[in-house]
């Protein structure tokens, strides 16, 4: 069922773990592992709140113990819909803890030899022999495991049995006195036996439902789905069910509460056996024995697994919701006095106000209130359990972890070095018949956001760096859009570069007109620009909202048709909650249209630049939204009117901005 | 009568000046201890760092497990690190122990090796020989970052030596050439792309116009550290003006321990050797 667990510290050291099948440990040790990828694209990223990370077909599941720096993770194929997950993760986190708390504090110390002060050398092999450490773990790992999964398997045959049990109650109720107290509901004869036969199960059902008392809670949740995993132990069953499907859906399934009786209502296999006539009756008659006998060893099962939870109280301990760690306050003094004299652990309930405000204040600094929410709750998870020296006060330490967690989520992963891919692009070697193609960049976004403005500003940086650039004007639409580039294109020939007075024939404008096919007019400025020797080609598009799909369509076209080098999102730091939306529909949307249109997979975009930057002052939330939700680096920042308005971003100026009151 | 007045005066005089004196005594002592204390400490903490072993480099790379290699004589297995990890080592019996400090590679947080530039005695650049040859542009980027960060420390502070350690290079396949060792093989390759991607990062940024940062006016945008002697100024680590960089092939085994005084089959070897040598 699970493919991959492990236990590590925070640091990279993995302490334990253990794959289940060959690809999985295969796929363990290599960089691409499940664990590897979760660290890297979620864990760093900050996005330490979700509640699971897929990758690879994989779904990873992970929770932390902050004061020991442990990382439990738990992978398993995407498609099983595991339910004992969380609990797993849960128990393991308690059990491991307890077990090996004082190896593990004097390993996570050992890796902390700067902050200690004092360098003592480990005595290796004997004090650090991890294989002997964790000695008994094994052992007690298959012993957790095997006893959650037995309970999800008894928890799933639970959920069964109301299908299952049917024939066998029927065939074998004898009649009984109580059908006069039973309301009849069916006016017809047939129908009216069945009906007499199903209260009567029903009767049963509730008089055995106190023994399967611990079934109900999962009988309770019968979905439509179980009653095709139900063991085929009448075919007549399996095509009952098959013809009522109609008479299923008549029947509120699931919309009962989950009591004994309405269990009994939730079964309706006696009123299809009455529907197909009484061939069916005498079929279930036969199956009465195997039916009866698989329903007692149901029943045994579970008293088996109740017998092996007392017998291994440290499990059960550990499943349980650990709930009732209460540790004993010494009131406003004591906390005073162990916050003077030491050290204070971090509760939920101290980082909790201090988390609110410091939202508010994220939100009041223009952050899209979902990513506000998003990031202080992953600061959250990082400090609870952990340690505040000294004087230090809980804000003061939400703070850091908040300017920490910032600067992580706006410094990026790939280079930011526009002019450094161009040039490895253009002098990258190449076939003698192969001719070079010119590096281009695509800029998308909303209407009204400065695609066009910003494009010449980075047209002029371009030519300042002396490469020659064609600009195409793939905006059909907007009347004045072609217009207006040739002005820009005008302006920008004259301005001087590297001691010429003009830079004719450094700059052109390809431009078909309007109301053209931009994929086409792109692919033709991108030929064009091959045979005529031009460094790079900027493809300006029309403006258009995330939500209209066709003309979504349009741009995962010109896309997939022209693979530019870089995709560049233009978006306006004066959005707020809208940029969130605006960069997941587009991202989503290239890479679902252009995936589907073109081979391979999809492009997303590649990086963003952020325009009208003057005019927010320090509530600069825009760039942190725009880099959580996307993970790519913003490039450049338009910031004024001119062609010189363009800068790069820098991490420290913006987290400072943010956090300044 | 005035005797009488007087003598219980002086006899109140007597017991009161003591206990103020005491307690003058008491409170300069005190203040003095503190202070000793102080600068023990301050001292101390000045002496123990300042030999900092930083291993940097791209993530999948190998520092954690050489860090647990060093460590604890057992290559533990690991995956992507979240943090920093530091470890006191000891590489030769006579001298202090040294800190061995393993820095997370991935770009978001790599900049941490800065918090411990200033007490750095050596930097190990860890390169994983056997992928360099794909992803050379990146490790090139990550190098130069340090080595911008090396050139541009205060001209007061030591500067800290360079290594780079071609890691992996049992993973290479020694080809037809049986003379050459996996590990000079690793680090020739190692060198060869490094110098030929720090080259195009050179050119490249040499005559081009950069962006300028956003922020205060004057700031240094732009990364240096690049600069060479000799003919053109082509970038090549024996003429690179930062200062001496060495070259050193390692490799480590998951899983394997090492029993102690057998360290000769360890790929660290040279490692250890250097460290013995120059920390």
């Amino acid at each position: 069922m699970l493919d991959h667990c492990s236990i590590s510290h925070k640091g990279g050291i993995v302490l334990w773990s253990r794959s289940f099948t060959p690809d999985a440990s295969h796929l363990a040790a290599s960089s691409a592992s499940p664990v590897n990828s979760l660290i890297r694209e979620a864990l760093i990223e900050g996005r330490t709140t979700e509640e699971k990370y897929e990758k690879d077909g994989y779904a990873v599941k992970w929770t932390f113990v902050n004061d020991l720096e442990l990382i439990f993770v738990v992978a398993y194929q995407r498609i099983l819909q595991l339910t004992y997950v969380d609990d797993l993760l849960g128990a393991l986190k308690a059990l491991f803890v307890k077990m090996f708390q004082p190896f593990l504090a004097t390993f996570v110390a050992s890796l902390h030899a700067i902050n200690s002060g004092k360098t003592t050398v480990v005595e290796a092999a004997s004090a650090f022999s991890f294989a002997d450490a964790f000695d008994g773990w094994d052992k007690m790992f298959d012993k957790l495991l095997r006893s959650l999964e037995d309970k999800a398997a008894q928890d799933r045959k639970l959920r069964l049995r109301p299908v299952v049990r049917a024939p066998v109650e029927e065939s074998s109720s004898p009649p009984s006195e109580e059908l006069e107290t039973l309301p009849t509901q069916s006016s017809d004869a047939p129908q009216d036996e069945q009906q007499i036969a199903r209260n009567v199960q029903a009767l049963k059902n509730r008089l055995r439902g106190r023994g399967g008392k611990r079934g109900g809670k999962g009988g309770g949740r019968a979905d439509p789905g179980s009653g095709r995993e139900s063991v085929p132990g009448s075919d007549s069953e399996s095509a009952v069910a098959k013809r009522k499907v109609t008479a299923k859906a008549q029947r509120k399934w699931g919309d009962e509460a989950p009591t004994e009786t309405d269990m009994a209502s939730l079964d309706f296999s006696a009123d299809s056996a009455g529907g197909t006539g009484a061939s069916h009756d005498l079929q279930a008659l036969v199956d009465e024995a195997s039916l009866g006998t698989r329903t007692r060893d149901g029943m045994y099962e579970v008293k088996d697994w109740e017998f092996s939870k007392d017998e291994d109280s440290a499990i059960a301990n550990a499943l349980k919701p650990a709930d009732a760690k209460t540790t004993p306050t010494l009131g406003a003094l004591g906390s005073l006095f162990s916050r003077l004299t030491g050290s204070k652990v971090l509760t939920e309930q101290d980082l909790k106000p201090v988390l609110d405000g410091m939202k508010q204040h994220l939100m009041k600094k223009n952050v899209a209130m979902e990513i506000a929410d998003k990031v202080c709750e992953g600061v959250g998870e990082s400090l609870v359990g952990k340690k505040v020296g000294g004087f230090q006060t809980t804000n003061a330490a939400v703070r850091l972890a908040l300017s920490t967690s910032l600067t992580r989520i706006l410094t990026p992963k790939t280079s930011t070095d526009l002019l450094l891919s161009i040039r490895t692009k253009l002098s990258s070697p190449l076939a003698s018949t192969q001719q070079r193609m010119p590096y281009s960049i695509t800029f998308v976004g909303v209407n009204g956001v400065g695609k066009s403005t910003n494009l010449s500003k980075v047209c002029f940086w371009l030519i300042q760096n002396g490469l020659r650039v064609l600009i195409a004007a793939c905006d059909t639409f907007r009347s004045g859009a072609v217009e207006q580039l040739r002005v820009h294109v005008r302006n920008l020939s004259m301005l001087g570069v590297n001691g010429a007075t003009d830079s004719k024939g450094r700059v052109e404008l390809f431009e078909r007109g309007y109301g053209k096919d931009a994929a086409g007019i792109a692919r033709e400025a991108i030929a064009f620009a091959k045979d005529n020797d031009f460094d790079v080609v900027l493809i300006d598009t029309a403006g258009r909202m995330q939500d209209n799909e066709p003309l979504m369509r349009a741009l995962a076209k010109l896309v997939a048709v022209n693979t530019p080098d870089k995709i560049i999102f233009v978006g306006e730091a004066l959005v707020g909650n809208e940029a969130v939306d605006q960069l997941t529909k587009f991202d989503r949307a290239l890479r679902d249209f252009s995936s589907a249109s073109g081979a391979g997979k999809g492009r997303g975009i590649d990086g963003m630049l952020v325009t009208k930057w003057d005019t927010v002052d320090d509530k600069v939330g825009a760039a942190l939204s725009m880099t959580y939700v996307t993970g790519q680096p913003i490039i450049f920042v338009g910031c004024g009117q001119t062609y010189t308005d363009l800068r790069q971003l820098r991490v420290a100026n913006v987290v400072q901005a943010i956090l300044a009151d | 009568m005035s005797d009488t007045t007087a003598a219980p005066r002086v006899a109140f005089i007597s017991t009161l000046s003591p206990t103020a004196q005491t307690l003058t005594v008491a409170s300069l002592s005190l203040a003095v201890l503190c202070l000793a204390i102080l600068v023990f400490f301050t001292r101390r903490t000045s002496r123990s760092t300042g030999n900092l072993l930083l291993l940097v480099g791209p993530p999948d790379a190998g520092k954690t497990a050489i860090l647990s290699t060093l460590a604890y004589n057992q290559t533990l297995p690991t995956h992507t690190s979240l943090q920093s990890n530091a470890s006191a080592v000891a590489f030769s019996l006579t001298k202090k122990p040294s800190t061995v400090v393993d820095i997370p590679g991935h770009p978001r947080i790599r900049d941490q090796v800065n918090e411990y530039l200033a007490d750095a005695k050596a930097i190990a650049f860890v390169v994983d020989a056997s992928t360099v040859s794909r992803n050379g542009p990146v490790v090139a980027e990550h190098l130069h970052i340090i080595l911008n960060a090396l050139t541009s420390l205060p001209p007061s502070q030591a500067l800290p030596a360079l290594l780079i350690l071609a890691h992996k290079s049992d993973l290479l396949k020694s080809g037809s050439a049986a003379s050459a060792t996996s590990e000079s093989l690793a680090i020739t390759r190692v060198k060869t792309i490094l110098e030929r991607e720090l080259e195009k990062r050179r050119v490249s940024q040499s005559g081009g116009v950069g962006v300028e940062g956003l922020g205060e006016e004057g700031e240094r945008t732009e990364m240096g550290g690049l600069e060479c002697t000799g003919e053109k100024g082509m970038f090549s680590f024996d003429a690179w003006e930062g200062g001496e960089v060495t070259f050193l092939g390692t490799s480590v085994k998951v899983g394997r321990i090492t029993t102690d005084e057998k360290a000769e089959a360890d790929g660290l070897q040279a490692l250890r050797e250097w460290m013995e040598e120059n920390a």
